[in-house]
């Protein structure tokens, strides 16, 4: 299995051609990068098809492919709820959102709440929600890149943890959004075809029988020690938050900054529709193909391997790729981790990006330009500041993530950024864009409150007072034992967008809103791609 | 561009009838459409995904029973999911080209785009003529 001490030198070399390739096409884009256009939109020039593949390669997070298979692993059936959530989630997306932002905004969630609403306190809650949604997100994504790092290169976690932030901002910082896409595009190609080759020799072990797969998970899954089930409620122990976190996963996609950004880079409602299409496709072909993964690992490496696997089973999909090559020692098991490790190193990069990314654009967009400099500023100088907001963003993420250290639990920490854009950014932005009466003191009144009630449902969770997920109670109140808020947070968001709007005596500007409505549902004088 | 987008916008506003289109028969048919297909849509999915989530949270018994050897209630349904994404996507796809797409250009057939990025402008054509704009691969 995996040595942690000494550096795996195939694994060093794989991550040398991932970021030799990377670094090429930042170098490329970098000249393009100048103005506001290209660096937050790549110049709305990407097609559906590059952008279904760009949203994949942003979604798809390395606590989608080590995390989820690893709670396969683990726990079985539970492991494989987050895959349906995270699917799920993009019809909500594409009925709800994807052409609508296409066609009313211009960089940021901002742009489609001031559309209508005063423009000062409108872009300040936007961004407020933005930026707590990237907190959470990049955090728990810097931690989970360094700890496997560590694992499977046998750096340090700092070491680890400073050469994935390096990177990270080299991309966003120089190429901006041209780079970043092509980071996620060639991410998300070398992940499908990591996965499926992995599932063509599991599949081929079992004979090609996938019932066959469940029967030998199953029956490794036995005996007293292990907690693999075909049944649900062995991860997941307690109802409501069970209910809770599926409610955020469903809802929350459609509030994450990092991927309702990926519309303005194309140049039309259609292209954003069927970029949709497209990552619906390429995300339900991976997360069907984590049960592969995930169940492979229960019959292939039993419950032998689960201290191996380390925490939440995060390394059990690169301990099987050593074994499937045929194993420890091997030139094929050594070289098949080594080319999983550096998929996994992809992974990462090209999430982290893209969050920086939204969170610089929030800051420069929408406080500096907007709010600070009343659009006086010039294109070039927003862009400059975008540059500094990113290295800022950047590295506070990267020291965070050190001092927390590998102690962070990574999923806890994406479910949670979920459950906070499904209650501050999915309610406003979908109130904004359908209904009528809503106004500026609804909005504000909502993103405050979908915030503020999930980070205090946090901070009173039993998982921050020490208790792991579905063990009894153990938060700050006897009667609180939620770890997901958003079943509480998702309401509140909503209801203070209604309650807000209804209690304020300020009428909505109507012919913005017959603006907004018209342009969002049909297109006309949406933003143009810039021509090349 | 914070600055452009503003002067951009004024004069947009000046140029298009924004309220008129609104209250054009072709965007209320486009709406109404729209709506008849996302409601229903968006109620069925979420629907049919909260079900499976509740039976995952409170009827864990039944979701391990048996359909055939090693595979259970539980991951029949879950497959279900995965082909209910399939379905609905394909759908929206097709229905917004045969019958959203074609009614969102009638509601703006008014109005063409000059192309210079400088916005809709009213057209001066008797309004007969087809939109000329190309849905995608506009570059």
């Amino acid at each position: 299995m995996i040595v942690f001490a000494d550096v795996n030198e195939l694994a060093l070399g794989v991550f040398a051609v991932v970021l030799a390739v990377t670094l090429a096409i930042t170098f490329w884009a970098s000249r393009r990068a100048t103005n506001t256009d290209n660096f937050y939109a790549a110049g709305r020039g990407i097609t559906g098809f590059q952008n279904g593949l760009a949203i994949s390669g942003d979604y798809l997070s390395a606590a989608s492919f080590l995390g989820i298979a690893g709670l396969i692993y683990l726990y079985g059936f539970d492991g494989f709820l987050y895959s349906i959530g995270f699917l799920v989630a993009f019809l909500t997306v594409m009925f709800l959102l994807a052409e609508r932002m296409r066609n009313a905004g211009k960089f940021t969630i901002a742009d489609v709440l001031s559309f209508r609403l005063r423009e000062r306190p409108a872009r300040v809650a936007a961004a407020i929600g933005t930026l707590n949604v990237a907190a959470f997100y990049l955090i728990a994504q810097m931690v989970g890149a360094g700890v496997l790092i560590q694992a499977l290169v046998g750096f340090d976690f700092t070491i680890s943890v400073i050469i994935t932030g390096t990177f990270m901002l080299t991309y966003v910082v120089f190429g901006g959004m041209i780079a970043t896409t092509w980071v996620q595009i060639i991410k998300a190609v070398l992940l499908m075809i990591g996965i499926v080759v992995m599932s063509v020799f599991v599949l081929e072990r079992v004979g090609g029988n996938p019932i066959e797969l469940f029967n030998r998970a199953e029956a490794a899954g036995q005996g007293a020690e292990s907690t693999f089930s075909l049944a649900p409620g062995t991860f997941l122990k307690n109802d409501i938050d069970l209910i809770s976190l599926g409610l955020a996963l469903v809802l929350g996609t459609a509030g994450l900054p990092h991927i309702l950004m990926r519309f303005f880079t194309v140049p039309t409602a259609q292209a954003a529709r069927s970029s949709v299409v497209t990552a619906m496709f390429i995300i339900g072909g991976f997360y069907l193909l984590t049960t592969v993964i995930g169940f492979g690992a229960r019959a292939i490496l039993g419950q032998g391997g689960v201290e191996a696997a380390g925490t939440g089973g995060n390394l059990a999909a690169p301990n099987l790729a050593e074994e499937l090559g045929g194993g420890a020692g091997t030139t094929g098991g050594d070289l098949f981790l080594a080319i999983i490790a550096g998929i996994a190193f992809a992974t990462i990069l090209a999430v982290v990006a893209g969050l920086v990314l939204s969170a610089s654009s929030a800051v420069a967009h929408d406080i500096y330009s907007s709010l600070i400099r009343k659009g006086q500023d010039s294109d070039r100088e927003e862009v400059v500041v975008a540059k500094i907001a990113a290295l800022v963003i950047g590295v506070i993420a990267m020291a965070i993530a050190i001092i927390g250290g590998e102690g962070l639990n990574v999923s806890f920490m994406v479910g949670l950024a979920f459950a906070i854009a499904a209650s501050a950014n999915f309610p406003a932005l979908l109130l904004a864009l359908t209904w009528r009466r809503f106004n500026t003191v609804g909005a504000v009144t909502g993103v405050l409150l979908g915030v503020g009630s999930a980070l205090l449902l946090i901070i009173i969770s039993p998982i921050v007072w020490g208790g792991a997920p579905g063990a009894p109670n153990t938060g700050a109140f006897d009667w609180y034992d939620l770890n997901n808020p958003g079943i509480i947070s998702i309401p509140l968001g909503f209801l203070g967008c209604i309650v807000g709007t209804l209690l304020s005596s300020e009428r909505g500007n109507e012919r913005e809103f017959h603006e907004l409505y018209v342009r969002s549902e049909t297109g006309l004088g949406a933003e143009k791609a810039i021509t090349h | 561009m914070a600055q452009d987008g503003v002067d951009d916008r004024a004069d947009r506003a000046e140029r298009v009838d924004w309220e008129g289109i609104e209250a054009s028969p072709e965007f209320k048919e486009l709406v109404r459409k729209k709506r008849g297909f996302i409601i229903p849509g968006t109620v069925f999915f979420l629907t049919w995904y909260m079900l499976f989530i509740f039976l995952c949270a409170f009827a864990q018994d039944f979701m391990g029973e048996r359909v055939y050897e090693g595979l259970t209630v539980g991951y029949t349904l879950a497959l279900t999911q995965f082909l209910m994404v399939l379905v609905l996507g394909l759908l929206y796809l097709s229905r917004s080209k045969n019958v959203f797409d074609p009614l969102a250009e009638k509601a703006i057939a008014d109005y063409s785009d000059a192309g210079d990025g400088s916005g809709p402008r009213r057209r001066q054509a008797t309004g007969a003529v087809a939109p000329t704009t190309t849905p995608e691969g506009a570059r």
